[in-house]
């Protein structure tokens, strides 16, 4: 397609959410609101900020009792937990109570900020979550992929072909058209990458300076203590990994893991995930 | 619609840098026609704000109202009000966003939908040059758009700013707009 027929942005996710569809006015149209409000489904039950959430009541609670929670965040746990032991903890969902403890994120009352794994996750029958100690879990780091993906299945089943879902940088393009796909690096510049179809994508940046902090919010910490600039990885700060993959929650969590990776066999790492890496410089061009 | 569109003031040629990246999502029509969908007309109200009440909003908000006319919609089906249609600007460091909310007459935010979305990089957008391009700007002026729009990837832009003006919208319509 030479450009998407129908094109929408929306605020959600914390974010700037883009759907574009080609297909005739009225499917669409209904398309990318159903769509929309797939995303925002996802949102409210993923939400850290919301003390309500699906995600807040497994925080809260599920290191007392079982809860029982919504499939579509069952399913994300259960991606996280298969990423986090194919990566041995590098990507690891269990690090909310840092983020908490830095005033990254809401304290709903947890129980404990200081603990952390992921192995702590115990995924049960009938949809039910327990934790075997108190962490605390935060899904940023696939939540955005994943609610690409759930976007796109909602417009498959509305009988669209073609389109894309980019939510703020996880993005996913399917149907036959190549389109054409940039990278937005820290200095703003938007460096092109050529043009794609049928896959997903997604950026994580680390060692961002503070400025840049607000306006990108992202924020990747290692699952075992040593942060950002301190870490021996981000010596050429600032930097960005982008990853393809078939699913957007894929690439997603796997922009985490190679930012965290070290250096040596960090695309072969990817590869064996289910990834593919792609180099590109961010941010150090002016 | 057209004596509407005229007096609409959305800046559109706000920048002398090339945009690396701008997109229109849709024309006020539209934006109208997808947030009050069952809506018979759009009557157009627009406020124009006291310096006090600009004050008020801005304490109110923690955000500042930095106009003094702001456009505003009456969404209107059988003569009742649906809600308010009001269409809002936000600038960031590198991005300007023209964006629509729909209030709901009780004071909820019934959707948001962007307008414009323009990114520019090597250069900041400065406030002042921006309001002055701002001036007499209507809708119906030409402006232009990238050609091929790129589908964009990097780190996740937080939609603060956007989410800061519709809490802003939020307290104007409290102290400014009637309830019926």
């Amino acid at each position: 397609m030479d450009k998407p027929a129908h094109r929408r942005m929306r605020p959600l996710l914390g974010t700037f959410v883009e759907i574009a569809v080609r297909a005739p006015e009225p499917l669409a149209e209904t398309a990318i609101a159903s769509a929309f409000a797939t995303i925002e489904q996802i949102q409210r039950h993923m939400s850290f900020h919301d003390a309500d959430s699906d995600l807040s009541r497994i925080n809260l609670h599920a290191w007392r009792r079982p809860v029982s929670v919504s499939s579509d965040i069952y399913r994300v746990l259960c991606h996280a937990r298969h990423i986090s032991r194919r990566s041995n903890g590098l990507f690891d969902i269990s690090i909310g109570g840092r983020l908490v403890a830095e005033g990254r994120l809401p304290d709903h009352g947890f129980p404990a900020l200081d603990a952390e794994g992921w192995d702590a996750l115990e995924l049960l029958p009938r949809l039910r979550v327990r934790l075997k100690r108190p962490v605390v879990l935060t899904l940023d780091g696939i939540a955005k992929g994943y609610a690409v993906d759930c976007a796109v299945q909602t417009l498959f089943t509305h009988g669209i072909t073609r389109g894309l879902v980019n939510a703020g940088g996880d993005l996913r393009l399917f149907g036959p058209d190549a389109l054409p796909i940039a990278v937005r690096e820290a200095s703003g510049a938007i460096t092109p990458l050529g043009e794609w179809s049928n896959t997903a994508m997604a950026t994580s940046a680390v060692g961002l300076s503070a400025e840049d902090q607000a306006r990108f919010p992202s924020c990747i910490v290692t699952p075992h203590g040593c942060d950002g600039l301190a870490c021996p990885h981000f010596n050429q700060c600032p930097r960005a990994w982008t990853v393809l993959a078939d699913e957007a929650w894929r690439a997603d969590a796997l922009t985490k893991v190679a930012a965290l990776a070290p250096e040596a066999g960090r695309s072969a790492r990817i590869a064996r995930l289910g990834g593919r890496l792609i180099a590109h410089d961010f941010g150090r061009g002016e | 619609m057209r004596e509407f569109a005229s007096l609409l003031i959305i800046p559109l040629a706000a920048f002398v840098v090339a945009p690396a990246h701008a997109t229109e999502y849709l024309s006020v029509e539209q934006a109208q026609k997808a947030l009050f969908p069952e809506a018979e007309r759009f009557v157009l109200a627009p406020v124009l704000l006291t310096e006090e009440q600009r004050d008020a909003i801005t304490d109110k908000a923690g955000v500042k109202q930095r106009w003094e006319k702001q456009d505003v919609w009456r969404a209107e089906k059988g003569g009742q009000l649906l809600g308010w249609f009001i269409v809002d600007n936000v600038v960031g460091k590198h991005e300007f966003i023209t964006y629509a909310a729909a209030l709901l007459p009780e004071g909820k935010v019934r959707g948001v939908e962007i307008m414009i979305f323009k990114e520019t990089h090597g250069d900041q957008i400065r406030e002042a040059s921006w309001r002055k391009t701002l001036e007499g700007k209507t809708l119906a002026d030409p402006f232009k758009l990238d050609k091929d729009v790129p589908n964009i990837s990097g780190a996740t832009l937080s939609c603060r700013n956007v989410m800061s003006g519709v809490k802003r919208l939020l307290v104007l319509q409290q102290l400014v707009l009637p309830s019926s």
